[in-house]
């Protein structure tokens, strides 16, 4: 590529071209003023010549024709270094301008980056950057170093008008007003000078003027004078086409009419006068002044010779300091010389010879260390290879080691540098070396921050520019450049650079760098008060949960700044602060089942749906109701959720606050649609919001918000702390029917921004909160609703439910129910989930006194059965409906069975008195949780009494396990008539305190007598009064009212449960007790006012049965009747003094008591063993039935250590001590016994010496034999068995 | 000496996939920022190295001012972008946790226990 034709070359033949110093007298320019030119302004167009085609030749031989030339024409006054800050608020002024007249959009969203890399280069940096180039290389014109800014040549201008103009002249070169540069001695004084005189056609025919033109040749010589008429028109002013002074007149403005009164004559004299100028007279000059000069440094420095003479001269100079000005060359001296012959053969464009001259005078500088010529040497240097189009290298080399001396010297070189990096960027960018070129764009980056901008800026587009482009760094630049221009102020500029930023950065995962980037591009355009897109971009950075506190106060002041100073409230769709976490979106809704309490919506649907599997019509005959009816009415809503008119659906959503800054957030509310039934294409478009864009579903949104008539929204304000999370819960009351949308949520940050979130667009593989339909519901439809005919609606709830109670705490509740509809419910069922803790009472239990109704009553009368049908569903009497403002009150007794933590679930399903209704019936659902306490720790054993047929000894153990409380026992009582209890001991003996304080521990011994009878008529009243037992008060006698009744509801019924709960039913109650024991907590000693009265604990210690399983055990010394259905008692004498002297044995008599505790016949085969052999294998074959499951009672340690003790015994004892015997009489005994009835068996034995003798060796076979064919099969009694003896000790002593 | 420095992995598609300031300079507040763009930028210049050696690590391989960026290129085309500390220690704790096979590409790396020992490295050799 030609170096002319590149953007480089233009620029070095544009500024590196003769200057010619202009001196003008006022009136001069007070002609040319009429045109709004100055003289120069005036001149400039003609100045520039493309085709000149003149022959110059300068050091050798060969002319050769120069094409393009062109004159700088500059005022004397103009010709000096220009003042920095001038040139700084010029450069200042240039950016400004270029900001204002950027004509770009800056609200348009910023181009994608594709777009940006496919347009091509000049598109993508403006085209300022050129101008303000210019004027950067410009602010350091007119150094002494260079030569090529000396004026070459000198035109004086004088007005015809002026008086005496040849004297003029002569002044106009007064040395007083003549730049420092020609008079320092940095350049020639003695330079071309040419004489104009100028004569304003608009004063007069130009007579005169032609006479001062022959006088001036007179006295200055014939060639160098000239005339210049101008203002030739005289009366219309002309337009120009093109103006060809406009590209020179910076601030013009179209209203000027430059050069008004200049005809085509005045257009061609000035041409003339200009090519007159420079083919004749500075061309010619330049030329001469290059021949001699070459010739002059051939002579002194050309040849072997002359560098050997000049290397030892300049050895000597060598200790001068460094220089870091040309001050120390004059015109005069060979350098200076050398270097004017340079830069005059380089404006002439003999680059050969250029090149050579700056070659050998760069040598000299180094030497000299003159580090500024140096560098501007090596610079011109650079050039010269570039326009050589030689060494690509070479050029570079030199043009880095200008850029870095110059930045060697300092603050004064700076400038320089700038001028020099410039050159060597365009010198890299022609190269297409882009990447190098924005690298030293970043090195001219000056401290001024708005120098720094433009640089950064174009750096950026270099990286851009590079292949491939280099993005992040273009980005990063643009950044940097935006900053520095935001910085100062220049607003425009730094929108630019930051949406094109934004454009890089769109969607980065980089957190810190979308937010800085967003956010100051925000800013900019607020300060434009540009509020909308400003307000757009900070919505991106309001998240910044990573950002520090600080950092995040001042991105949500400045936001809401600019949201107040646009002063409307913005409507923002997906708006981030506050987070909303749509996982956490949660629908409660009311169909046919409704809920009492919020919490009741938490309890699995399953749970519900169990308990009202009983209660609920079965589904063929919902079918034929309402289901039907709906799908009769709406058969494509059928997916859809149901709810009623009037009742509200209620959504539960969490607002999460990312940031560690409190936000303040109003009217958070939701937004619904409700059409009406047949407007089916409206849902259908409702449907299908998530697919289109966003403003089209932001539209859609504020549609839907304007039409609220149909339903009622509620409205919540919250404060969410840093870090904070709020559920949210909002509802929507529909008024009229139809088909109801949920659609999304709306909210009010810090009172001036709207935010709305859509649910159907995140909301789609979620499972819905509610609905058993869940197959084949498609994703939008939970938040769907179809919207019936208001229904009336039952409210309960029990009153003063405790939350937190002790075990067996007992209370008396009331239900209270509520329809606040004027439409009647009817046939209303109940059921809990714990019936062992909710137990539903009668409707005349209602007005009881508690606890005085617990007490035992005089007359007994037998209780009404309740209406409780199967699975524990109570059904209310079936005349009850409640209706309007009646109150439906209803009695439940509480018990807190067990410890820990309890889900209560009541259910109450009612139907509805309008059958034409859209459902038939409803449900009500009641939940709530309890935390029940350990109280007092019951146990029992039982055991039998020694030596007492039927009759128990039973140990109860309480330990107090509350944390504090003081428990008064009360009163002990068993449940069945066929058992008996007795204390052992009176309580004042055993128990004196009668309280129990937290922690401690009690004992106490009660006999248990069984009363069974045989008799058909008895268990006839036992079964119907199945509770009747007898107690035992725990507390001296008066000192409280009567006692407890545990044969009446509601004790009767919680045993009850207790019983359904162990499993057990009542028929198996045979030979098991059950106990019930009543405690009060003691008035506390803190709270003296309180009574404790109403607090009375109840524990049924249900069924401490003895098990058939572990009959082996349970019979110890004594046997009762009741471990087996056979037991027996031996009644034998504990001691024997015998005087086996006389006679040498003793016979021991005694009696074996039987007794059959069966309904059955028994027949029982007495046996006596003599071997102990068979009585051990026998025993093994019964212990082996032991193995296996089998029933864990509370006596069943007791049991296994008696099982291993007595083992042990045996075999410890029996080889030694226990001396020999033999049974006398039969070796087998039969008897048959009757059911309930005892009989006696005559039993001898015969000792020979004195000792102790165990008289366990003996077997009971039994067998059953029914006594009439109604009894069960499926029984649960053993029909035979075989029991072994007990150990039953005899001592026999001689007696003396 | 103050040392301030930076650590950043980086994912392919560019996914910064853990952080961390490290160095015992006080913290500015910019300086996360600033140290952000400073690598991001430092990216093209990876993507030009990267393939052109067979070097994993690349030393110095971009500056900002006195800020100093090396890449440690994993076989996965993962960078590690430190900011003016080049310790194989943190690289080869990094590399460890990129080799895990549970390692999801793209998702951050959240482990704490991650988080600590690099911090402890820098420590220790800053």
């Amino acid at each position: 590529m030609d170096p002319v034709k590149t953007p480089l070359g233009k620029m070095l033949l544009e500024e590196i071209t003769p200057v010619v110093m202009v001196l003008r007298t006022p009136l001069v320019e007070e002609s040319c003023l009429k045109n709004s030119l100055s003289f120069i302004e005036m001149l400039s167009p003609f100045c520039d010549f493309n085709n000149i085609d003149v022959p110059v030749r300068t050091s050798s031989d060969q002319p050769y024709r120069l094409q393009k030339f062109k004159l700088r024409l500059f005022y004397e006054s103009d010709i000096k270094q220009p003042n920095i800050m001038v040139a700084k608020e010029r450069l200042k002024q240039v950016i400004t301008e270029a900001g204002e007249k950027d004509r770009s959009d800056l609200s348009t969203d910023p181009p994608d980056i594709s777009n940006v890399l496919e347009s091509s280069k000049s598109e993508i940096s403006p085209s300022w950057f050129e101008i303000f180039n210019k004027e950067l290389v410009r602010t350091v014109s007119f150094s002494e170093h260079e030569a090529f800014d000396h004026p070459v040549a000198c035109v004086s201008v004088v007005s015809s008008k002026d008086e005496q103009p040849i004297n003029k002249f002569v002044d106009l070169f007064n040395t007083n007003k003549l730049p420092s540069l020609l008079n320092d001695g940095a350049m020639d004084p003695k330079i071309l000078k040419h004489y104009v005189l100028v004569h304003d056609n608009k004063d007069g025919p130009s007579e005169k003027a032609t006479k001062i033109l022959t006088e001036m040749k007179n006295t200055f010589g014939f060639n160098g004078c000239h005339l210049l008429c101008i203002n030739s028109s005289q009366d219309e002013q002309i337009e120009h086409q093109d103006n060809p002074w406009a590209p020179y007149k910076f601030d013009s403005s179209p209203s000027q009419h430059l050069g008004r009164y200049l005809n085509i004559y005045d257009f061609n004299e000035i041409k003339d006068l200009i090519q007159e100028l420079s083919s004749k007279h500075i061309i010619p000059y330049m030329e001469q002044k290059v021949r001699v000069l070459n010739q002059q440094v051939s002579a002194t420095r050309k040849g072997f010779r002359n560098q050997i003479k000049n290397l030892w001269w300049r050895k000597g100079k060598e200790d001068t300091p460094d220089s870091s000005n040309g001050s120390m060359y004059t015109y005069s001296s060979v350098e200076s010389q050398i270097r004017v012959l340079g830069d005059y053969a380089f404006m002439l464009g003999d680059y050969e010879l250029a090149l050579s001259n700056y070659r050998l005078v760069s040598t000299d500088y180094k030497i000299d260390k003159a580090w500024k010529c140096y560098a501007g040497v090596q610079e011109m240097m650079g050039l010269t290879y570039f326009m050589l189009d030689q060494s690509r290298k070479e050029a570079e080399y030199c043009m880095e080691n200008a850029f870095n001396t110059y930045l060697k010297l300092g603050s004064s070189g700076r400038q320089n540098a700038t001028r020099c990096g410039l050159w060597w960027i365009e010198m890299l960018k022609t190269k297409d070396q882009f990447k190098e070129a924005a690298s030293v764009y970043f090195r001219i980056c000056s401290e001024e921050l708005l120098h720094s901008a433009v640089m950064l800026e174009q750096a950026s587009y270099c990286y851009l520019l590079s292949q491939p482009p280099m993005l992040h760094k273009y980005g990063f630049h643009l950044v940097l450049s935006g900053d520095r221009y935001k910085k100062c102020d220049q607003i425009k500029h730094a929108i630019r650079t930051y949406r094109n930023a934004v454009s890089v950065y769109k969607g980065t995962p980089w957190s810190y760098i979308k937010d800085h980037v967003h956010f100051h591009i925000g800013q900019c355009y607020g300060f434009l008060g540009m509020y909308d897109v400003g307000v757009t971009h900070m919505l991106e950075v309001l998240a910044c949960s990573h950002q520090s506190k600080a950092t995040q106060e001042l991105f949500l002041r400045d936001f809401l700044q600019i949201v107040q100073k646009a002063g409307k409230t913005f409507e923002v769709l997906r708006l981030q602060l506050p987070v909303i976490n749509i996982s956490s979106l949660k629908i409660d809704f009311e169909d046919h089942r409704t809920y009492a309490s919020p919490g009741s919506t938490s309890v699995k649907e399953s749970v519900w749906c169990s308990l009202e599997e009983e209660m609920i019509p079965s589904l063929p005959t919902a079918r034929t109701n309402w289901l039907e009816l709906q799908s009769k009415l709406l058969p494509k809503y059928k997916e859809s959720n149901i709810c009623v008119a009037g009742e509200a659906i209620k959504i539960a959503i969490e607002f999460k606050n990312p940031l560690e800054i409190p936000i303040s957030i109003s009217s958070v509310s939701l937004i619904c649609e409700l059409s009406a039934t047949s407007d089916e294409t409206n849902s259908d478009v409702s449907c299908s919001t998530s697919g289109i864009g966003n403003n089209e579903e932001h539209k859609n949104l504020r549609e839907i918000i304007s039409d609220t008539s149909s339903f009622s929204l509620s409205e919540v304000n919250i404060s969410l702390g840093g870090g904070e999370a709020y559920l949210v819960q909002l509802t929507v009351t529909p008024k009229v029917e139809g088909i109801l949308n949920i659609v999304g949520v709306r909210w009010n940050l810090s009172g001036s921004v709207v935010g709305f979130y859509s649910f159907g667009a995140n909301y789609g593989k979620k499972k819905i909160a509610k609905g058993r339909r869940k197959a084949k519901q498609s994703p939008g439809n939970c938040l769907k609703f179809m919207v019936i005919k208001s229904l009336p609606k039952l409210e309960g709830f029990i009153r003063a439910l405790p939350e937190k109670a002790y075990a067996g705490h007992l209370q008396h509740l009331v239900l209270e129910l509520r329809n606040q509809s004027e439409f009647s419910v009817k046939n209303l069922k109940m059921k809990t989930s714990h019936p062992r803790f909710l137990n539903i009472g009668k409707q005349e239990d209602l007005d009881l006194e508690f606890p005085a109704c617990l007490e035992k009553k005089t007359n007994v009368s037998p209780p009404a059965n309740p209406k409780i049908a199967s699975n524990g569903v109570f059904l209310f009497p079936e005349d009850l409906s409640v209706q309007g403002e009646n109150l439906l009150l209803w009695p439940l007794w509480f018990r807190a069975a067990v410890p820990g933590n309890i889900s209560l679930q009541v259910v109450i399903y009612y139907e509805m008195g309008d059958l034409s209704s859209g459902m038939r019936y409803r449900t009500l659902r009641m939940h709530y949780n309890l935390q029940v306490l350990p109280s007092l720790d019951v146990s029992f054993k039982i055991s039998p009494y020694p030596s007492r047929l039927q009759e128990f000894l039973v140990h109860m153990d309480i330990v107090n396990k509350t944390d504090s409380e003081s428990i008064q026992v009360n009163q002990l009582s068993t449940i069945g008539s066929q058992w008996e209890i007795s204390l052992l001991q009176p309580i004042d003996a055993i128990f004196p305190s009668q309280s129990l304080i937290a922690g401690q521990a009690f004992s106490c011994f009660f006999v248990l007598k069984s009363c069974r009878k045989s008799s058909s008529t008895e268990e006839s009243t036992s079964s119907l009064f199945p509770h009747i037992g007898s107690n035992v008060s725990l507390v001296p006698d008066g000192s409280k009212g009567a006692p407890f009744d545990t044969s009446n509801s509601p004790l009767a019924d919680f045993h009850d449960c207790e019983r359904l709960q162990h499993g057990i039913s009542n028929q198996e109650a045979e030979n098991s007790v059950d106990f019930i024991l009543i405690s009060r907590p003691l008035k506390n000693n803190a709270q003296p006012g309180v009574s404790d009265a109403h607090h009375v604990f109840s524990h049924h210690a249900c069924h401490c049965r003895q098990e058939y399983t572990k009959l082996l055990i349970i019979i110890s010394v004594y046997s009762t009747a009741s471990t087996s259905p056979v037991s027996w008692v031996v009644d034998a004498p504990r001691t024997r003094h015998h005087d086996f002297s006389t006679t040498s044995f003793c016979e021991i008599n005694f009696r074996m008591t039987i007794y059959n505790s069966s309904n059955a016949r028994a027949s029982i085969v007495m046996k006596t063993l003599d071997s102990t052999s068979i009585s051990d294998q026998l025993r093994d074959e019964t212990s082996g039935n032991q193995v296996g499951w089998h029933d864990v009672s509370l006596a069943k340690d007791n049991k296994m250590e008696s099982d291993a003790l007595r083992n042990h015994v045996r075999k410890s004892l029996l080889p030694e001590s226990v001396s020999a015997f033999i049974w006398s009489g039969s070796s087998s005994t039969r008897v048959q016994l009757k059911p309930l009835s005892t009989t006696e068996i005559p039993l001898q034995i015969c000792v020979f010496s004195p000792g102790i003798y165990d008289l366990s060796n003996y077997v009971l076979n039994w067998n059953l034999q029914p006594v009439d064919d109604h009894e069960k099969v499926g029984e649960r009694i053993q029909s035979s068995g075989t029991s072994l003896g007990y150990p039953c000790y005899l001592t026999v002593l001689p007696s003396d | 000496m103050t040392t301030t420095a930076c650590f950043i992995i980086v994912s392919r598609n560019d996914i910064p996939i853990y952080e961390a300031e490290v160095g015992s300079a006080t913290k500015r507040e910019d300086a996360a920022q600033t140290h952000q763009f400073i690598l991001h930028a430092a990216l093209d210049i990876v993507q030009d190295h990267a393939w052109t050696t067979s070097a994993m690590y690349l030393k110095a391989i971009d500056r900002f001012n006195d800020l100093v960026v090396s890449v440690y290129v994993t076989a996965g085309h993962i960078l590690c972008v430190f900011l003016n500390s080049y310790t194989q220690h943190i690289l080869f704790g990094a590399y460890i946790t990129l080799l895990n096979p549970l390692y999801l590409p793209g998702s951050r790396i959240a482990s704490s226990h991650f988080d600590t020992k690099v911090r402890a490295l820098a420590r220790k050799y800053l």
